[in-house]
Formats: C-alpha cells, structure tokens, sequence
C-alpha cells in the first residue's frame, strides 16, 4: 500500500472480489426457487399428411399439421437472476418404432420486461411436425407441452416444464387437400 | 522548486487500506440490499461501481490525511569528528549519514 499503484491494485483487485461474492449471492436467492407455472394449451385443427420427406430418406413420412391455443402467464417466473426466457412448444408420443419421440414445434424468446402474459389464438407451428416414418395416423395418444429454459445473470440454466399438458389424436386418415 | 509530498506513512497506509475495504464492503452490502428489494442485479453492480470510485479518490492518492504520523528520525551523528570513539555500537541505528 505505499504507492499509488500498489494502492490502485488493491482496490481493484478487493472491487472485484466483492463483485464476485454478490454475484454468488445472488444465484444463492434464486437457486432454490420453483419456477414450474400452469399452461393453457389446446389445439385447434390437427391433420396428418403422407409426403415424402425430401430432408432425409425422400420416402413418404407422415406429416403432422397442427393449430394451437396457448395462453399462459410467466410473469411470476422474472426476477432479478433472470434475463430472459427461451419458450419451446414440444409434441411427445409412442410409435411402434420408438418408445419416445419428441418434436419441437414452436418457440419463443421473451426478455425481461417484455410482455410475459401470453394468449395466444390459433397459432401456426414453426417447424414441421414430421415423424420419422408412419406414426402419425391414428396415433391416439399424443402430449403437447410447454417447456422454458431460463437464462440467468449467474448459476445454473434450468429447463423447467409447464404444468399444463394437452393430449390430442391424429385422425385415422390422411388429409389429401391442400392446406 | 515544488516540494509535493507523495507518500504515505505507515499509519497513513493503513489507515487507507481500512478506509478501502469499508467502502467497497458497505457499498457492495447497500447495492445487494436496494438490488434484491428493486430485483436489478445491475443495480447492485452499479451501486459497487460508485463505491469502487469513491474509494479510489479518498484512498488511492497520497493525500495530506495520510502523513500525520511521521516517523521519528535520531538525529544524525556527526561520524567525522569523533571518529573513533562509538562507531561500531552507533552503526545499526543509523538512517542517514551527511
């Protein structure tokens, strides 16, 4: 301590320790909270079309096509270790091929401060819905859920899912108009 | 020419030391409450971020606060004149020589 360098250097050095203690503080209060909340999803029109998947193998897959209700309110999930939240739509079901099948369908990012009361009416899917081979028809028993990843200032990044889940059906038949 | 004392005494460093460490900590104690009650992590790194300028000004330089404490010198001893008589028990405690 006895320059002005020495002294400089020890201030930033203390600045800067202090800073990493807060930080720590702060994923400390948030660590241990729940940020599981209720969604509200409905599906409006589901068909399946069987076209030939020009992205892979160029054999006809099935193709889910899906309209979708979903209101939900994530406010309560803000605070201040949390930026911003990246929302995902996932469509989850059995086929005789595979035990689990998991295909996201839409997504969303909402930054703090941005409007997190969401409600929205008979959204279009971003992504196709494409199983990979014919599991689609007459599936009886597919979930859609809502899933968000938190981005925090510090600590973990937690995937948490919404408590509302929505089962649907695929009709027994193809769709062969035009959409 | 300018005399400008630049140093500190010891007390001096000391005390800027102690002096600096107890802003930044309170600053960072202070920016943590009003972050957490207003739910702006920012908020708390700009709170440290003043304490951390306002420690710098009072602590870094060598202001006059820091120099009350001068350390007490012995006088200097003439080596020339006598000579022969106690320079080897002096020798040790000697700081300066003419």
């Amino acid at each position: 301590m006895h320059t002005v360098l020495t002294r400089g250097n020890a201030t930033v050095a203390y600045t800067l320790s202090v800073l990493a203690c807060l930080t720590f503080s702060c994923f400390l209060s948030t660590v241990f909270l729940d940020y599981r909340t209720d969604a509200n999803i409905k599906t409006v029109r589901v068909l399946v079309k069987n076209v030939p998947d020009y992205g892979a193998s160029r054999e006809k897959h099935d193709l889910g096509f899906v309209t979708f209700d979903l209101q939900t309110n994530l406010t309560g999930v803000f605070n201040w270790n949390v930026k911003q939240l990246f929302l995902y739509l996932t469509a989850e079901y059995q086929t005789p091929a595979n035990q689990l099948n998991q295909v996201v369908l839409w997504d969303k990012i909402i930054l703090r401060g941005e409007n997190a009361v969401l409600d929205f009416k008979n959204m279009n899917t971003k992504y196709y819905f494409w199983d990979d081979g014919n599991g689609l028809k007459d599936n009886r028993n597919v979930s859609l859920y809502l899933s968000w990843n938190i981005i925090p200032n510090a600590g973990l990044l937690p995937s948490v899912q919404a408590t509302g889940k929505h089962l649907f059906k695929f009709p027994t038949d193809y769709a062969t108009s035009s959409i | 020419m300018l005399d400008i004392q630049t140093h500190m005494d010891f007390a001096g460093q000391g005390k800027a030391e102690r002096w600096s460490r107890f802003i930044i900590t309170f600053f960072g104690i202070v920016g943590l409450i009003y972050g957490a009650f207003v739910q702006q992590f920012s908020q708390t790194v700009y709170i440290l971020g003043a304490g951390f300028v306002l420690s710098s000004l009072i602590t870094i330089p060598p202001w006059p606060l820091y120099r009350r404490n001068a350390l007490k010198w012995q006088k200097p001893i003439d080596t020339d004149a006598k000579s022969s008589s106690s320079e080897s028990g002096d020798e040790g405690k000697k700081k300066k020589k003419q």
